[in-house]
């Protein structure tokens, strides 16, 4: 069992939470986005070894945060709002 | 045909359900008026005259009128007395939606409460945390101190189930653990 910090609530267990993807992958906007693009945001996931960056989401309070964690120990390295704010 | 409501036991009749085992007792509270508040919190307590005491998760909430904090921008406030105040969108940048029924309540007391806690949740009672909204016996739920007793509310769809969960903690709770 492993704790994870919620921006808000502070350390929680991990099954109270939701991975949403990494962080930073924007969808594409407009009408002119070619296909690479798409495909580059649909299914090109970064999958590092080591330092991620990721969107997680805690579905007890609803806060959707940025956590940075290390794929290889599970090390969370911190974790941030998606306004900027950042854990205890 | 089949009664496939043979596979459920028939939910206990709330007014007058109990749970008593050596070091807990545990009952349902009726009639608790609770109002969701999203959006502008601040706003909301100078309009309501709610008070300011918002309570977290194993907080201690006290009086007949309260609020417990389920989210950066959500209050639910609780009262034994009717909430004066309208539902719906308001200007200063609040919502309020009524949600009594919603909630069904209950209130566990006892010597043995740290251990029913230690069964539901991983979460640390003494340690303090901004949201009372956690994982209890599985499910999402509302979790604090109401004058020394503990308070739970979960969506009444899952009182059944969470009733069922805690006959089961509790029975284990006063026989001990297996030698």
């Amino acid at each position: 069992m492993q704790l994870f910090p919620c921006p808000f609530c502070g350390p929680r267990d991990e099954t109270e939470f939701h991975y949403g993807g990494d962080a930073g992958n924007a969808r594409p906007d407009g009408a002119d986005v070619p296909v690479d693009r798409w495909t580059n945001y649909l299914y090109l996931r970064s999958n590092p070894k080591g330092a991620a960056r990721e969107v997680w989401v805690h579905m007890n309070c609803g806060e959707f945060f940025v956590m940075e964690r290390d794929t290889l120990t599970h090390k969370v390295l911190s974790s941030a709002d998606l306004g900027g704010g950042h854990a205890a | 045909m089949r009664d496939l409501a043979e596979k459920w036991p028939i939910a206990p009749d709330w007014r007058s359900a109990a749970i008593e085992v050596t070091g807990l007792k545990i009952r349902p509270v009726s009639g608790l008026h609770q109002r969701l508040v999203s959006g502008d919190l601040g706003a909301w307590a100078e309009a309501s005259g709610f008070d300011g005491t918002v309570v977290g998760a194993f907080g201690p909430a006290e009086g007949i009128r309260y609020s417990i904090r389920v989210a950066r921008d959500r209050v639910l406030a609780v009262s034994t007395t009717p909430i004066g105040m309208a539902t719906g969108w308001f200007a200063q940048g609040f919502a309020v939606t009524e949600i009594s029924a919603g909630l069904q309540v209950f209130e566990v007391e006892g010597a043995a409460l740290d251990a029913f806690i230690a069964r539901a949740t991983t979460l640390d009672p003494n340690q303090p945390s901004a949201s009372a909204a956690l994982s209890f016996a599985g499910i999402s739920a509302f979790v604090y101190r109401h004058e020394g007793k503990l308070r739970i509310h979960v969506d009444r769809g899952l009182a059944g189930y969470l009733w069922t969960w805690m006959e089961k903690a509790s029975g284990n709770i006063s026989v001990g653990p297996s030698s």
